[in-house]
């Protein structure tokens, strides 16, 4: 097995790095791929909560990366989906107990074990984002809609080119009605500042938040809009790279207008 | 002039225009956040080329980026002492 190794970054802290790993690994181990999802922020552990496996955990990343367990001992299966592992961060430690050549080098055993890695990046700059990107083949880049994530999505864009891990454009949080008005940037905004390609465009659904209450899986909430993104944005990473992107669009007329208020007040 | 009129029509100008705009512009910025070595490097080549085709006083050449609101442009100042007659070719 020759797997795939994904780093999804962003820069900026809170743009729903975490919920992106987490769904997209979701809907990839769902077309039958094996697949892990790492926790890279070490120190602030958040995906196994995401998840659901908070309870779970035994041995994390460090451990795994500095040879004191094997891979297979660190990684969670997951409760509902059968090819899906998490590899959680360490809670106690600092961000320097990994090196990025001891990374480098669990990446290649990672990479012999299954055919997804997606490697969930904490925010900054130092070195929890070296030792995330140094094995990595492609990233995801996650930005939203704002001055701020797409300034900070920019700079990491630039430092992915410097180490040759090609970098796609995910845009999160989209509100078609703020869009619609003026008052957001638009994708198109978006993509025409980072001049970057896209891998998807997410809608913010308050499902997100929904989900996360009870660590369930968003992309098996049926009325996600959210979830429904993240699927297709697998699909793409698992060989369909022409399935067309679709753009949130704001709901028209009086029924769609009662049933968006309808789903959100849910 | 159009474009005034629309917005006088139409009230101002819409806040994610405004976004797109700040943004262009901050991004510029934070790459001109250049380093000592870029400056320093870009000064010896632009004197290396310039003294192909003029003499000049390498001292007392001034570089400088300079910002404003809409743009941002390099500025380089040099005084000529002569040409060199033998790059006409």
């Amino acid at each position: 097995m020759e797997g795939k190794i994904i780093v999804i970054t962003s820069g900026k802290g809170g743009v729903g790095k975490t919920t992106a790993t987490a769904s997209i690994g979701a809907a990839l181990a769902m077309e039958n791929k094996k697949v892990a999802v790492i926790d890279m922020d070490i120190g602030l552990r958040n995906l196994d909560v995401v998840m659901g496996l908070e309870n779970r955990i035994v041995f994390n990343i460090v451990d795994a990366v500095n040879g004191k367990c094997k891979v297979q001992q660190a990684a969670i299966k997951d409760r509902k989906i059968d090819n899906l592992f998490l590899i959680p961060a360490s809670q106690s430690d600092n961000k320097n107990v990994i090196s990025p050549a001891a990374m480098k080098n669990f990446c290649k055993e990672l990479r012999t074990e299954f055919d997804f890695v997606l490697l969930d990046c904490p925010a900054g700059i130092e070195q929890g984002f070296e030792n995330s990107v140094v094995g990595a083949d492609e990233a995801i880049v996650i930005c939203t809609p704002e001055v701020s994530a797409v300034r900070d999505a920019d700079r990491v864009i630039g430092l992915l080119y410097a180490k040759s891990v090609l970098p796609k454009l995910l845009v999160n949080r989209i509100v078609p009605e703020m869009v619609a008005r003026g008052d957001m940037l638009s994708h198109e905004d978006v993509v025409d500042v980072l001049s970057i390609d896209l891998i998807g465009l997410v809608p913010m659904d308050d499902n997100v938040v929904i989900s996360t209450n009870t660590g369930a899986h968003l992309i098996h909430n049926k009325q996600s809009q959210a979830g429904k993104a993240f699927r297709r944005i697998a699909m793409r990473l698992n060989g369909n790279a022409d399935l067309p992107i679709e753009v949130p669009r704001a709901k028209k007329g009086f029924w769609g207008k009662l049933g968006f208020k309808r789903g959100r007040n849910k | 002039m159009i474009e005034g009129l629309f917005k006088k029509l139409f009230g101002k100008e819409k806040s994610k225009d405004a976004a797109k705009k700040r943004l262009k512009l901050a991004l510029v910025y934070d790459k001109l956040d250049v380093s000592d070595d870029l400056i320093t490097n870009l000064h010896q080549d632009i004197v290396d080329v310039i003294s192909k085709y003029f003499i000049i006083d390498k001292e007392s050449i001034k570089l400088d980026i300079k910002r404003s609101d809409n743009s941002s442009s390099l500025i380089l100042n040099t005084p000529i002492l002569s040409t060199r007659r033998s790059q006409s070719a």
